[in-house]
């Protein structure tokens, strides 16, 4: 290879909107032989890479959800739209989860290790890792934004190493990138600084130790043996060279981030660089912890997010609109990731195009913390692994580890099962799957004096001035409103069945001329589970 | 300490050599060596060694310095009565005094002198602290803070290994810490780190300070010129050492800036900064220290003691003001001393005191495992460290760290002052937040039971599980006692008895039959059990608890009889705390102030007390005590002292 691989100075320069400007350099790697891995077929292909962003607390189920689509032919919900663009690249996945309720702590755990009893065993990522890491300089990188939720030390972790065990995680970008780009081991002009550093500071030693009495002198030995060995390591290291055909060196440093939105970009920068580099091939991201309390006074937020993602019993129309304009914000991130691996050409296609990316959070319901319809997405190619610009809603709730183990598989990682998952999970490469499928049922209301029944579809109100209000849709007649308290809300699950045909009792009211529901004394499920379980899956 | 007979008399002589013995008693070796050969070496000698303590290793006819440690112990226990145990045969009153006149005379009737000069790494705060001062910003650790995580903001703390104690207690006594190269890779990391960012374009403010005129605003790697470049080497090199750098060191580091510019000229002027912090002049502390020749013991130069200071006070390299007092000469002067010790404790970084210092002495940090959530833990670990601020920045009696009617709270805290926290200012939630630490408030006591001083704050209580570990702690960390390790050979702690069940104080009741448990039991048990009113998160049982906070409640609440009543191996007796704690304010006094000075004095020489150092904390002790003096006299009468200010040059060597 004979091209010069020098690196424009402004890789992190910024546009006056915060936007990156356009890098110069995005065909550079475009010849790259280096990186690739030989397939089957004896053809080197570029290396396949797995990241996951983590998204905190949840969502409010009625601004996520994709109501009525089917697999090739549905429009993204509210929330999505930051990252609507990138629908062709994007796999929807609906149905995922089927707890009622969800602590944060296992919701988090749950994220990437299948089941939250699955705490023994090394997360997907980490499988991933250990099968497709190569020699490359770091196996996986574990990041963060946040420090430690120690009340509830799970809430902090999705990566878990083989025995189960949390692995630290790195939320300073600045940190990040020294140990990706400035190691010494990859930069020879910064060995050649520290021996001359070395040699400098022995000179300063030894005319300190002329003028040394005794008790000095054993101090000075000490550095001086340490400066020897640190001059003997630097001579080892001359043997190891940097793989990557780009000057490290010449990449420019980040800036110090000084806010949050500020920190969590420049990290996606990095998650590319170093995926596009080569110095990884996983790295998963968090951009909060699962319950987290975090301010996002940037935002012109004052709320606590955890606060504000318990929507229903801490109802007002503003918090409503807090916690809409955290969520955008954490879809505006998952937008800025695709965009970033987009824009570097791998091989014969993006970096995307050879990436899966794995977004969503460990629960659905952010009040109720149901873990069903858990916010799942799947994003790029994987190099043929996935076929994208698909929505699928699974008839029957999907084991989070079924998808876990069908990604572990597509990466050649030799399970049959994972978690509680016997099989991996089907359609994400375009194969046939079990389609979610309107089955036809009968609506009614039954009336009393005092009490009412509806059989019919519940659904949240899409309504944001009345964010906690449910109804009953019912053919041939107008929905039946329904007011509950956050009781009722909570121990009938009703975010579990939201969307679901159900046969729903309670006091009878009435309102505006219009049917109201006050109080809900049965619940049942016409096709699924009257009652998802209680435990705190 | 009982072993340091007199020490208000003996404090008036603290330069005389007084050997003089009272009375005549035989203290030659002949008969030294008869007491030890007759009273200890069947329990503690070559084959049965009890306590780690044997007398065949070591010698008392060439006792010397390094065993101050063993025949302190030794002349305390003997003294005491401890030893040799009662079913054992007992020494004539005589032949106690003896062996207590030939301590006396080998290890307290000795020579205030200085301990010997040696230089000593930066311990990793005062490490964090120093460069701090010296680049103008913290080195930081990005990471969110959101209410109830734990964090580290420092990028030093967070990636250097924990300094462990050195044989003072203390991390400053870095004697056992040399430097590795896993230390060494940390510090050239933050030396990168920090000059990258001191030289970063459009931010002079940091760099201005090392330069006498100053960049423009916008300022580009292009506007620094050779000549700007030396002025920055030699501020930044007399900061760093802590001492002007020579000449000759300036312009040899300057020459090789010469004819660069732009990007080249901040290479080069980075890579000489790089070498200064790199260097032993800035890592450790002395290094550089002006020695006078040919004589032994001598005054430490002016900007040792500047630094001396500083670190003591502030865990931070001196500022401008004690600099310049330095290089004029003038701090050596006891007045100035005074008023530089005063304007020290009024700032913000006198803070260290407690963070650091009083943190290490009474072990603060076992607060850390009590409470899981930072929410509790801030607020129940800053209530003693806010106290001990208090009592050593407003020039409070070293005494009230045992009682005080002054405590600091919390809306989080507050329901353990049931009958004053209506004096606090009321905490209002703000809309949308769960849960929020609040800044502590001052409250002075009037009304509530059990509290008041450091011993019953509730952290304090809840570090310290149950009786035994409160004593313990008591014995040690307040009243400075020496508790050797207990026994291999403890005989087992008998629960039940004759099919009775007994209680925890019965339990040890009779553990103190056996004598050799006796010997410490017979000290902590009392102390502990005097602190049977508060159950083990610190709450107190006897007072109206329900506006308890939810992490004091415990399920032990409400035994009707608590019996704290205690007596002491003195013969005092006490009815509960209340009343051990006046004993403390009274009889013990004085042992809690010397081990207030002792642990002060160790901290500020940043190494173990050795005999030597014995005259020192007498006169201290003995000034403190008779005038009720505060923490701030401790402090100044701690800068003033000959330890402090001077040193032994063991050897000179030109070579």
């Amino acid at each position: 290879m004979t091209r010069n691989w020098s690196i424009n100075r402004r890789t992190f320069l910024r546009g006056a909107a915060g936007a990156m400007m356009p890098l110069p350099f995005l065909n550079l790697m475009e010849a790259s032989a280096d990186s690739g891995v030989t397939n089957l077929a004896g053809e080197n292909t570029p290396p396949v890479r797995f990241m996951s962003l983590y998204k905190p607390n949840g969502v409010h189920p009625p601004s996520w959800n994709i109501n009525g689509g089917v697999e090739n032919d549905f429009r993204m919900s509210p929330l999505m739209a930051p990252f609507s663009r990138h629908k062709d690249d994007l796999l929807i996945l609906d149905n995922m989860g089927d707890f009622g309720f969800s602590s944060h702590a296992n919701s988090t755990r749950r994220f990437l290790s299948g089941h939250h009893q699955n705490t023994r065993e090394a997360s997907m990522d980490q499988l991933i890792a250990e099968q497709i890491g190569g020699d490359t300089t770091h196996r996986s990188l574990e990041l963060t934004t946040e420090g430690l939720f120690t009340g509830q030390i799970g809430c902090s972790y999705i990566s878990y190493g083989p025995g189960g065990e949390r692995l630290p995680r790195e939320s300073d970008p600045q940190l990040i990138f020294d140990r990706l780009f400035r190691n010494p081991l990859d930069i020879p002009s910064k060995r050649a600084e520290m021996t001359s550093l070395l040699d400098r500071v022995r000179e300063d030693a030894d005319s300190l130790m002329r003028k040394a009495g005794s008790e000095d002198k054993e101090t000075l030995d000490e550095y001086l043996t340490v400066v020897r060995d640190t001059e003997k390591r630097i001579e080892l290291m001359q043997k190891g060279t940097n793989r990557s055909p780009i000057k490290f060196e010449e990449i420019q440093r980040p800036p110090l981030a000084t806010n949050l939105d500020e920190q969590v970009n420049t990290m996606i920068d990095l998650i590319a660089l170093a995926l596009w580099t080569d110095s990884t091939r996983c790295a998963t991201y968090m951009l909060g912890n699962s319950n987290s309390r975090m301010i996002f006074d940037f935002l012109g937020v004052k709320e606590q997010h955890h606060y504000l993602s318990h929507f229903f019993r801490n109802f007002s129309r503003d918090n409503i609109d807090g916690l809409l304009k955290i969520s955008l914000w954490h879809m505006e991130k998952f937008d800025y990731l695709l965009t970033k691996l987009k824009s570097y050409k791998d091989h014969n296609g993006t970096l995307l195009d050879h990436s899966v990316v794995l977004f969503g959070s460990g629960m659905g319901h952010s009040d109720n913390h149901t873990a069903q319809r858990i916010p799942t997405i799947l994003a790029g190619q994987g190099g043929g692994m996935l076929k994208t610009g698909r929505y699928l809603r699974y008839a029957e709730n999907q084991e989070l580890g079924s998808l876990h183990l069908a990604l572990m598989q597509s990466f050649g990682v030799p399970l049959d099962s994972y978690a509680n998952a016997g099989a991996p999970l089907q359609g994400l490469d375009g194969s046939p799957f079990n389609e979610y499928r309107e089955r036809p049922f009968d609506s009614w209301i039954k009336l009393t004096s005092n009490k009412i029944t509806v059989q019919g579809r519940l659904v949240m109100s899409e309504n944001l001035d009345e964010a906690k209000t449910f109804y009953m849709e019912v053919a041939d007649n107008g929905p039946v409103r329904v007011d509950v308290s956050f009781r009722d809300f909570h121990d009938f699950n009703l975010a579990y069945h939201v969307g679901t045909p159900i046969i729903l009792e309670g006091n009878r009211d009435e309102k505006n001329g219009q049917l109201l529901m006050t109080k809900v004394s049965d619940l049942k499920s016409v096709f699924g589970k009257s009652q998802p379980g209680k435990q705190r899956g | 300490m009982p072993n340091r007979t007199l020490p208000l008399l003996k404090a008036a002589f603290t330069f005389l050599l007084a050997p003089a013995i009272a009375f005549s008693v035989d203290t030659t070796p002949d008969a030294m060596n008869r007491f030890v050969e007759q009273y200890c070496i069947q329990c503690h000698g070559g084959e049965k060694v009890k306590g780690k303590v044997d007398f065949t290793t070591i010698s008392m006819d060439a006792a010397g310095e390094d065993d101050f440690d063993f025949w302190q112990l030794a002349a305390e226990v003997v003294e005491y009565e401890d030893m040799p145990p009662e079913d054992e045969k007992q020494p004539s009153p005589e032949e106690r005094a003896a062996f207590q006149a030939w301590y006396e005379s080998h290890y307290v009737d000795v020579e205030a002198t200085p301990g010997v000069f040696q230089p000593r790494r930066l311990s990793t705060p005062e490490y964090r602290h120093t460069m701090r001062s010296l680049f103008g910003f913290d080195l930081e650790n990005n990471v969110q803070k959101a209410e109830q995580t734990a964090v580290e903001p420092s990028l030093i703390l967070k990636l250097m290994p924990t300094d462990p104690p050195g044989e003072s207690g203390f991390i400053n006594d870095t004697h056992a810490a040399p430097i590795s190269t896993v230390i060494w890779d940390q510090y050239a990391y933050f030396a990168e780190v920090a000059l990258i960012r001191l030289f970063s374009r459009g931010h002079p403010q940091s760099l201005n300070t090392l330069l006498d005129e100053d960049l423009p605003k916008n300022y580009k790697h292009e506007d620094i010129t050779p000549k700007m470049g030396e002025s920055i080497l030699r501020n930044f090199a007399t900061k760093a050492y802590r001492r002007p750098a020579s000449d000759e060191e300036i312009e040899n580091m300057a020459t090789r800036l010469d004819g660069l510019s732009g990007a080249k000229l901040v290479k080069a002027l980075k890579f000489e900064m790089q070498t200064i912090l790199m260097s032993p002049g800035f890592l450790y502390r002395g290094m550089r220290m002006e020695k006078q020749p040919g004589k032994k013991q001598q005054e430490v130069d002016n900007y040792e003691l500047a630094e001396r200071l500083s670190y003591f006070l502030w865990e931070d390299s001196p500022d401008e003001e004690l600099f310049s007092l330095a290089a004029s000469g003038t701090l050596s002067d006891s007045k100035i001393i005074e008023e530089q010790v005063d304007r020290m404790l009024k700032s913000p970084k006198a803070r260290t005191l407690a963070d650091s210092f009083a943190t290490q002495w009474l072990a603060l940090d076992e607060i850390d495992d009590v409470y899981n959530d930072p929410y509790q833990l801030i607020s129940f670990k800053s209530q003693p460290l806010d106290f001990l601020n208090y009592l050593f920045t407003e020039e409070r009696p070293v005494m009230e760290i045992i009682d005080s009617d002054v405590t600091f709270t919390s809306h989080v805290t507050a329901g353990a002052y049931p009958k004053d926290r209506k004096k606090l200012e009321k905490y209002v939630k703000p809309r949308g937040i769960e849960k929020q630490v609040a800044p502590n408030q001052k409250l002075v006591l009037e009304n509530t039971e059990g509290r008041g001083g450091l011993l019953t704050m509730p952290a304090i209580l809840a570090m310290n599980h149950g009786p035994i570990i409160r004593g313990t702690w008591t014995l040690r960390r307040i009243l400075g006692e020496h508790l050797g390790e207990p026994p291999a050979d403890i005989p087992p702690i008998q629960a039940v008895v004759g099919g009775k069940k007994l209680s925890f104080r019965e339990q040890f009741e009779m553990h103190r039959d056996d004598a050799t448990c006796a010997r410490c039991h017979d000290k902590i048990d009392p102390l502990g059990f005097a602190f049977e009113a508060y159950n083990e998160k610190g709450a107190y049982l006897l007072s109206d608890n329900s506006s308890l906070p939810k992490e004091m409640q415990s399920k032990k609440q409400g035994n009707p009889k608590i019996d704290t009543a205690g007596k002491l191996p003195t013969g005092e007796t006490f009815e509960n705390f209340e009343a051990l704690k006046q004993i403390f304010m009274t009889s013990r006094r004085e042992d809690i102030v010397r081990n207030s000075v002792k642990q002060t004095l160790s901290y500020a020489l940043c190494r173990k007390l050795e005999a030597y150092d014995g005259p020192t904390v007498d006169a201290i002790t003995a000034k403190l005590v008779e005038t009720d003096g505060t923490w701030q006299d401790l402090f100044t009468e701690i800068a003033k002292s000959l330890p402090f200010r001077q040193t032994i040059i063991t050897v000179t060597k030109e070579s």
